[in-house]
């Protein structure tokens, strides 16, 4: 068996154009999801205890669901519900946001939590407001400590875009299939596509591992 | 817009079918990539330079690549270059466990590292074997550690196990696609294979935080 790669080198442009928006969409889907997750995390946290249930239900479903399904939901089911129809790219940023959002929730909690409650009592008893105890003592340290989990978020992220092929979002996983059925080569165009999800994904999870170690300490409290 | 839910309900044997295929597949994957997960720290562990550097570069490229991708890449490459033809079923087998195995191997590798050098010097001291302390020193202590986190590793893989759908394997998301295409009930049909992923993964979920208070490790 010889390997063919010619098929996978005229089309460079076409893939170059995939890879450019399964970065994009990583990318924005990491902003959304940390705001939405760093949100929820807070207002479970610190909000009204109405507020708690639904957001565990949210977190904990969210959970409990696979990625594809949330997709695949939103891109065929929640326009029938709402009447909006979203495009592949949209509805594929919405459904990755809410499912990582849930994960990154978690990861602020973790976070909070894991500052000794000590720490908020010494606060309040210098006189500080509860919002500043929280602005100013636990959350500088919590958020050190949701660094290295933050960084896997980013390596999470840019693997699940990989699955809005199934909705047609024209990223690099989808058009590696395209150009796959189309030049009959798929074994090339598949081992192109490790190579290139491995040379992005490896040195972000490296990254990681690094900050993890030369943050570590100054988590500790 | 009129919904029919009857249609679930005309379905629900194909649905239990694949949902019974769902579980099959996540427990034969787990029942593999365990074995293989060990295999893979002890690798790791053995101090052989080659052993260590290829258990490596397994666990490095699996947990680097995008799990759908292994999964198109196993379907496509496998065949042609093994010169056998898989069913999708085990296709989808292989791919997951070499995703999982890497992930358990981890797992497995930090377990163990997490033990105190100490202790299995400790053993040592005590006149043990090697074998003896790995297996009545550390491995013991290893086990509590690393149970929490092989639990939430099987609730990803009972999730992932969604992914292996894009191959044609009948399990729960590729039966409840294939009803809807014939129907056209889109939304009652999604609907109910998230609400059937739901009641089976909530739970799961659950008893891993469960699991994660009950022998988690806290400083």
């Amino acid at each position: 068996m010889t390997l063919d790669f010619s098929p996978v080198l005229e089309s460079w442009r076409f893939l170059l154009g995939g890879l450019g928006l399964t970065l994009l969409l990583a990318a924005s889907t990491v902003v959304c999801s940390l705001v939405l997750g760093g949100t929820v995390g807070l207002a479970r946290c610190y909000g009204p205890a109405w507020l708690r249930a639904p957001l565990v239900f949210y977190i904990d479903s969210m959970r409990a669901v696979p990625v594809l399904v949330v997709l695949v939901w939103t891109y065929f089911a929640l326009p029938i519900v709402t009447g909006a129809v979203l495009p592949p790219f949209w509805a594929a940023l919405a459904a990755l946001s809410a499912h990582i959002g849930a994960y990154v929730a978690e990861i602020v909690r973790a976070g909070v939590s894991s500052i000794r409650p000590g720490q908020t009592r010494a606060a309040l008893a210098l006189g500080m407001s509860r919002a500043q105890a929280v602005r100013d003592v636990v959350l500088p340290q919590a958020i050190v400590r949701m660094l290295p989990a933050f960084g896997s978020i980013i390596s999470i992220a840019i693997k699940d875009t990989a699955i809005a092929t199934v909705i047609a979002v024209p990223e690099y996983m989808n058009r590696s299939q395209t150009l796959a059925g189309e030049s009959f080569h798929p074994i090339e165009v598949f081992l192109t596509a490790m190579a290139v999800y491995f040379i992005i994904l490896f040195p972000v999870t490296r990254a990681v591992d690094m900050i993890y170690v030369r943050l570590a300490h100054l988590g500790r409290s | 817009m009129r919904f029919d839910w009857s249609v679930v309900w005309a379905n629900a044997g194909a649905l239990a079918g694949g949902t019974e295929l769902t579980v099959l597949l996540a427990a034969v994957t787990m029942a593999l990539a365990i074995p293989g997960g060990i295999l893979l720290a002890l690798m790791r562990l053995s101090g052989s330079r080659l052993l260590a550097g290829t258990s490596a570069g397994f666990t490095e490229l699996f947990r680097n690549l995008p799990l759908i991708l292994v999964i198109y890449a196993a379907y496509y490459i496998l065949p042609i270059t093994v010169g056998v033809a898989f069913s999708p079923f085990a296709t989808g087998l292989i791919a997951l466990c070499l995703n999982v195995s890497a992930y358990n191997g981890e797992t497995f590798r930090a377990g163990i590292a997490s033990i105190r050098r100490g202790q299995s010097e400790a053993a040592l001291a005590l006149g043990m074997s090697r074998w003896q302390a790995m297996r009545e020193v550390v491995l013991p202590q290893a086990v509590q550690r690393v149970l929490p986190v092989l639990a939430s590793t099987w609730v990803s893989l009972f999730k992932d196990t969604s992914l292996v759908s894009v191959i044609a394997v009948g399990e729960l998301a590729y039966t409840a696609m294939r009803i809807r295409s014939q129907t056209f009930r889109v939304l009652e049909l999604l609907t109910a294979m998230a609400a059937i992923y739901w009641a089976l993964g909530y739970p799961q979920a659950k008893l891993v935080d469960w699991m994660n208070r009950r022998f988690g490790v806290s400083e």
